[in-house]
């Protein structure tokens, strides 16, 4: 189901490729599109209408910058927009402090104070863990088998029934500790005694940090809960726990726009390691259900820029072997071909394996063989005879029918773009440099 | 319980009852008997007839008297209602196209029987997709015993405090149960149950931690059969519906103990995700049975609705709280009419 999320989105993209002019009906099918999945994730209703509404007017109304198509200026403004939803990483220092971890029941909060604190160990701190859960039965043995796995000292006394005293007795107790988690027992907003108690214990703890533990499964209740909390004790990040099942994780922005925070980590395991900061484009490519929407944007941009340059090289007919290196630099640039792709949303376009392999570790052999080039050479490469051919191949460690080939691959070139001048010219370079980058 | 989706569905009716009110007065040259007819019969309702229905009167009304395009309107904000509460999305869909549909057909003239149109083509749509309660206790009384219920579910929904409340329960209504530790995994998992067991007087059956999970549940079955209890309550590790192995021992357990109920188990306040794995449990592991728990976290019941809808199967009881008696029977017809105001 969510896999045809992806595609739909993918073929309202589609629709907008190749126009001039920004076509009211596309916006609105891919705001449309956007806006199916968005809510299947789990983001706020109202958050989803205001971020449609925002996409749909500047779309229509912003004049694409010169050179961009239509579809890369839509694109670029649905990025931009999803990228203020998502908001920025929360900060993590790695120095003292204390953390206080909140959350409703079964979010995860013992397993990712487990997995905090071995998150700290390996970057050198010394770390100690408090558990304060004094009502779930085997909270403390779950703690205290985590952390002894990884050698980290756990406090806690599961006969004792006041939390406020296992704090007030565990952070001396953890004197030599640099980094102190303190777990707390599961809270809704709707519990006035438990949200006092940990009003209590943050007042004893004077905890740094006050993180929100949200279940990537919690649905629309996510705003009304964080904002209880955030009342409470002032949340200032948000973990995302469960994000290796199938939940998209939406709810938690809905708690990120209510503390006004920033997500910290991203639990995603059942082992004491699974725990990862958080990546805003990682997390959008999965809310929609498709490639990575960043670096597609970004790349999109690099070649036009690049592409603009050669292009008017080489309708001025001069086409030296320099062109193509800058050609081969910004294909390069754009990482493997075969990212490329699947970064595109082409939908299903099936590409044989092979084809990406040749292709990439060609060019990249041909880079090098240039680089083995005089300036003069670059610039008039008729001057290359068969023993400059035997001194670049090897200086470029290359064979000299390599060097050829790439001679010969260079004269194809020219001979093509000579096309482009003429009137009936099929060939057209920047049409070319758009589909290696995915601009049409 | 659910007094949020029925807040919502409230809210509604002030906006919308503004909104058609604005549409009579634009629509001045409309005769001023029909408009009559649509506003009057309001005050002579009872105090408080359930906000929902005057909302469906609403409706029905326009239908009748401004245009049926504007139809749409109301129902796209009953949707967003709908989705604000976590009824899943392709659910929300299903519960609009039943209405419209049910509306659209019954054209009806002016006066005759509108009020309860709408709110009985609400109501219809509801109860399809939540499908009938589950009864435990007559069910365990007309079955051969033991009765093995096994209880599945993702991480953290609160598997084990449902054993132990479901184990009350039954304790309560007179029958014998046995536990058996199926999370073997999870650590604390075998403490905690133990806690509670021993809080309830019951006996529980556990390996060591690691242990096959399937061979602590056949051994509770023996056991239950050795010493004539009535339910055993298999407990298992909390899993992610995309992990193969997981599944796959989850079905080895179905295979090796035999349960005469699944019981699924799932949260209340679950969004959209709910209904993909609700939808994966049942097709690896079957279920016959949900339990949602955490209603008590002024949820808004969308969950129930997409998760019945989903599987196909009916909700058994609601955890409402932390306490063993924290725990109710599931009934939809109760449900709805709350939701919608009718009285009993």
């Amino acid at each position: 189901m969510l896999d045809k999320l992806g595609t739909s989105l993918k073929d309202a993209l589609k629709k907008l490729a190749g126009k001039t002019v920004v076509d009211r009906a596309a916006v609105e099918e891919l705001v449309k599109d956007l806006q199916r999945a968005l809510i299947q994730a789990d983001v706020n209703v109202r958050l989803v209408m205001q971020l449609s509404e925002s996409i749909k007017r500047r779309a229509l109304d912003e004049q694409p910058p010169r050179g961009m198509t239509v579809r890369e200026h839509v694109l670029r403004i649905v990025y931009q927009e999803l990228v203020r939803l998502v908001g920025s990483a929360g900060e993590v220092r790695l120095e003292p402090q204390v953390i206080l971890m909140a959350g409703l029941q079964g979010s995860g909060k013992t397993t990712t104070t487990a997995k905090l604190a071995r998150y700290f160990q390996r970057k050198g701190l010394r770390v100690g863990v408090i558990c304060a859960d004094t009502f779930r039965p085997g909270a403390f043995d779950q703690l205290n088998t985590l952390c002894s796995r990884a050698n980290i000292p756990c406090f806690g006394d599961p006969a004792e029934k006041d939390a406020r005293k296992i704090v007030r007795d565990g952070l001396p107790a953890m004197g030599s500790s640099e980094v102190v988690i303190i777990d707390t027992q599961g809270r809704h907003a709707l519990e006035a005694d438990l949200i006092q108690e940990i009003i209590d214990l943050q007042a004893i703890a004077k905890a740094r940090h006050r993180w929100l533990v949200i279940d990537a499964a919690l649905g629309q209740q996510a705003a009304e809960q964080a904002r209880r909390f955030h009342e409470a004790i002032s949340i200032d990040g948000v973990i995302i726990t469960k994000m290796d099942g199938t939940a998209k994780g939406g709810g938690a922005l809905s708690a990120v726009a209510e503390t006004r925070s920033g997500i910290v980590f991203i639990g995603s395991g059942e082992t004491i390691d699974d725990l990862e900061r958080f990546d805003p484009d990682g997390f959008i490519s999965r809310l929609l259900g498709m490639g990575d929407l960043k670096a597609l944007v970004e790349k999109a941009e690099e070649t036009l820029a690049k592409g603009e340059v050669d292009v008017n090289a080489m309708l001025r007919g001069k086409f030296s072997l320099r062109d193509m290196y800058s050609q081969l630099e910004a294909v390069t640039r754009m990482g493997p071909l075969k990212q490329i792709m699947s970064m595109l949303p082409l939908g299903n376009v099936q590409i044989p394996e092979d084809a990406y392999d040749i292709t990439s570790t060609k060019m990249a052999r041909y880079r090098i063989i240039m680089d083995s080039m005089t300036g003069a050479e670059l610039d008039d490469p008729s001057l290359i005879g068969s023993s400059r051919i035997q001194r670049i191949a090897r200086g470029a460690g290359a064979s000299p029918d390599e060097v050829r080939e790439l001679l010969r691959y260079y004269k194809m070139m020219k001979r093509a773009l000579k096309g482009v001048r003429g009137p009936q010219g099929r060939f057209n370079m920047q049409r070319m440099m758009k589909k290696f980058g995915g601009g049409t | 319980m659910f007094e949020g989706l029925r807040a919502r569905l409230q809210k509604i009716t002030g906006s919308l009852e503004n909104k058609i009110e604005e549409n009579i007065e634009k629509n001045t040259i409309a005769p001023a008997t029909a408009v009559g007819s649509v506003l009057r019969p309001l005050p002579e309702q009872p105090k408080d007839p359930g906000l929902l229905e005057r909302v469906k009167v609403l409706i029905t009304d326009r239908e009748f008297f401004i245009s049926e395009k504007d139809i749409e309107e109301p129902l796209f904000e009953l949707h967003m209602v709908l989705l604000e509460s976590d009824v899943a999305l392709p659910v929300a869909d299903e519960i609009i196209r039943r209405v419209r549909e049910d509306l659209t057909r019954s054209r009806r003239k002016v006066g005759e029987q509108l009020q309860g149109i709408a709110r009985s083509s609400l109501r219809g749509a509801l109860l399809a997709v939540l499908g009938d309660g589950f009864d435990l206790l007559s069910y365990v009384r007309n079955h051969d015993r033991p009765v093995k219920i096994l209880f599945t579910g993702v991480n953290g929904t609160g598997k084990t405090t449902t054993v132990a409340k479901v184990a009350s329960y039954l304790k309560r209504n007179g029958f014998s149960v046995v536990i058996g530790a199926g999370d073997t995994f999870r650590a604390g998992a075998q403490e905690q149950i133990d806690v509670h067991a021993d809080r309830l007087g019951i006996k529980v059956i556990s390996h060591q931690q690691g242990a096959d999970p399937s061979a602590v549940l056949f051994d509770a079955v023996q056991y239950a059969q050795a010493h004539k209890i009535d339910v055993v309550l298999a407990d298992t590790a909390g899993r992610f519906h995309n992990r193969a192995n997981l599944m796959s021992q989850l079905e080895k357990i179905r295979r090796v103990m035999k349960p005469d109920l699944v019981v699924y188990v799932d949260e209340a306040v679950a969004g959209n995700d709910a209904v993909v794995r609700a939808h994966e449990f049942e097709k690896t592991v079957g279920a016959d049975a949900v339990i949602l728990t955490k209603a008590d976290m002024d949820t808004k019941g969308g969950a129930a609705v997409s998760i019945a809808h989903t599987i196909g199967k009916p909700v058994m009881f609601l955890g409402t709280g932390q306490g063993y008696e924290d725990i109710t029977p599931f009934s939809p017809v109760r449900l709805v009419d709350e939701l919608l105001g009718v009285q009993a």
